[in-house]
């Protein structure tokens, strides 16, 4: 993460008695999501009384505590207080690392890659060229199990969710939805379009933090051919050296 | 001493704790007992630590059987407890001896009940906590035979003249009814439903029958999104109040996935999500607003009522010699006698 020159907007809106929902809303996206998830870092490191810890996505944070021990008022101040360190000191850098992830697209194991190739207007092959043209940048873990959220591929069109959501999607399914793209690490319903599955395991829950990426780091996609996924049997996705 | 709990009929029972604090920023719910109170009471109420592992038998009937004297307690839903075929009461600690079943029936009024030992039990732990996370498939989720280790006996206690209850700590304990009120406070995007958020306020909502420690799906007048516009994945906290469908209102519990992308409406406090965890499929439930000050102090207050319990039930089990030396407990004279 690239030190913030400008301090960024920040608001923060209650969310119960135990948790406050931090927003910056800077017009440059960049910087809002450098910003949430420098604060995140920051209130780990600060680790203050009462607070659980912080998910921070894109432009937000949500910062999780327990009124028994600390306040939704104390917890505010002491999220401003972190922006001032942070507009002061820049937020930390980390190196990113890369994670090569093979997929086998369409078929059995991405029955949406149809559907939505007939919604963009692509062929199969386009769409599957676009998927694995980029380097996809994980902007934060969400549910299931810490998937990774990333910016999805260059489609013409936002890709629309499923209307009636499947009620299991099997771990390393590849999905699209809106102008996202994610990997599942977990067998877990879901509305997205599911295109391919990697053979990898993404989920490792004897090691902590149970994924092995973190916010920042960098995904690539290549495709397989179906017959080659057993190959991966019992593989674990990591970094690239 | 260290011995066991046979577990004979499961019902639908875990262990858990009070949750995976540190989950969220992996991606990973809080989870853990979703009635915090009736929780952290039976701990209390066994000697043991708020937050140590123990039972969450979910509506249906459960039996084990121990294998060494313990010391329980169950609170949560009312039911039948029976100890050695002995009616004993919730909200106690009681006595079991070596050999004799325990059993929970007929939990009505509520859905959830909690049996601590004393010394608690063993269990699996992921990043701090033993509770169960269905989507990475963690926990201990008990079954016919399921042998729970516990590593502190305790002897009998019996009141010996007429066989009264030895213990009346006086806990007031928590209302179960099939009429609630829920207390919450304006959600960060309140404003997105406009006029129609007061329908949350003047409805009265019925509990559907799909709903589970992740979420209450609820039937009733709908509050309507005025916007459409896409909203990115944020972090929704435990509580929130969602209105993902037009067929029904969905209030988040503690296996809620961490992030969603849809307007969070209101948010449930922290002392109602308790409330929220004792409702029944077909129970009717009102919304009423609060703020976030009232909230906290609310929350405050039951936590002051356990602290008290807390050195009532310290008290009473130094007395007794309880979680000092195993064996017998004998009473002690009390200083100046």
């Amino acid at each position: 993460m690239a030190a913030t020159p400008t301090p960024t907007p920040v608001e923060v809106y209650e969310s119960g008695d135990a948790a406050l929902r931090v927003v910056a809303s800077s017009p440059d996206t960049e910087a809002n999501w450098t910003t949430v998830h420098a604060l995140a870092e920051w209130l780990e490191e600060a680790g203050a009384d009462g607070v659980h810890g912080a998910v921070p996505t894109y432009d937000s944070l949500l910062v999780e505590f327990d009124p028994g021990v600390t306040s939704a008022r104390q917890v505010r101040a002491f999220v401003l207080m972190g922006l001032r360190q942070l507009d002061f000191v820049g937020a930390p850098s980390r190196a990113p690392r890369t994670f090569e992830v093979p997929v086998v697209y369409g078929g059995e194991y991405g029955p949406d890659l149809e559907r939505v190739a007939a919604h963009e207007q692509l062929s199969i092959q386009e769409v599957i060229a676009l998927h694995t043209a980029k380097s996809y940048v994980i902007r934060c873990l969400g549910a299931p199990a810490g998937s990774p959220m990333m910016d999805g591929p260059d489609f013409p069109l936002p890709v629309p969710r499923l209307k009636d959501p499947r009620l299991s999607v099997p771990a390393g399914a590849v999905s699209v939805a809106g102008r996202q793209a994610v990997i599942a690490p977990a067998a877990a319903p879901g509305g997205w379009c599911v295109i391919g599955q990697t053979p990898l395991a993404v989920l490792d829950a004897a090691s902590e933090p149970l994924v092995p990426y973190v916010p920042g780091d960098v995904v690539r996609f290549h495709q397989i051919q179906p017959e080659e996924f057993a190959s991966f049997a019992g593989l674990k996705l990591e970094a690239a050296r | 001493m260290n011995g066991s709990l046979i577990i004979h009929q499961p019902g639908n029972s875990v262990v858990t704790d009070l949750g995976r604090f540190r989950g969220p920023r992996f991606g990973l719910p809080v989870n853990g007992a979703l009635d915090q109170f009736s929780a952290r009471a039976a701990n209390i109420l066994a000697a043991n630590a708020d937050n140590a592992p123990l039972l969450e038998v979910t509506a249906l009937d459960f039996r084990m059987r121990a294998t060494t004297d313990v010391l329980i307690a169950v609170t949560g839903a009312p039911l039948h407890l029976t100890v050695g075929g002995r009616e004993c009461p919730q909200w106690e600690p009681v006595s079991v001896r070596a050999g004799e079943t325990v059993a929970l029936r007929r939990i009505t009024g509520g859905l959830r009940a909690y049996v601590a030992v004393h010394g608690s039990v063993e269990a699996p732990v992921l990043l701090g906590s033993c509770a169960p996370d269905t989507v990475v498939g963690f926990g201990l989720r008990l079954s016919e035979g399921t042998e729970l280790k516990t590593s502190r006996s305790v002897g009998p206690i019996r009141q010996p003249y007429f066989d009264l209850p030895l213990f009346r700590l006086g806990l007031t304990r928590p209302e179960f009814s099939s009429r609630v009120v829920v207390e919450v406070t304006d959600g960060p995007d309140v404003d997105e439903f406009g006029d129609t958020a007061d329908l949350l306020y003047n409805t009265e909502y019925t509990v559907s029958g799909r709903s589970n420690h992740i979420g209450l799906r609820l039937g009733g007048a709908l509050p309507e999104r005025q916007s459409t516009a896409e909203v990115l994945s944020r972090g929704v906290p435990v509580g929130a109040i969602e209105v993902p469908s037009r067929e029904e209102l969905l209030v988040l519990h503690r296996g809620r996935g961490v992030t969603a992308g849809y307007p969070v409406l209101a948010v449930v406090t922290s002392r109602s999500l308790d409330v929220l965890a004792q409702a029944r499929p077909g129970h009717t439930i009102t919304f009423r607003k609060t703020t976030v000050p009232e909230a906290t102090a609310q929350h405050r207050a039951a936590l002051r009522e356990l602290e008290t319990l807390r050195s009532t039930v310290s008290t009473v089990f130094s007395l007794l010699g309880i979680g000092r030396q195993p064996g017998w407990p004998e009473l002690v004279p009390a200083a100046g006698s």
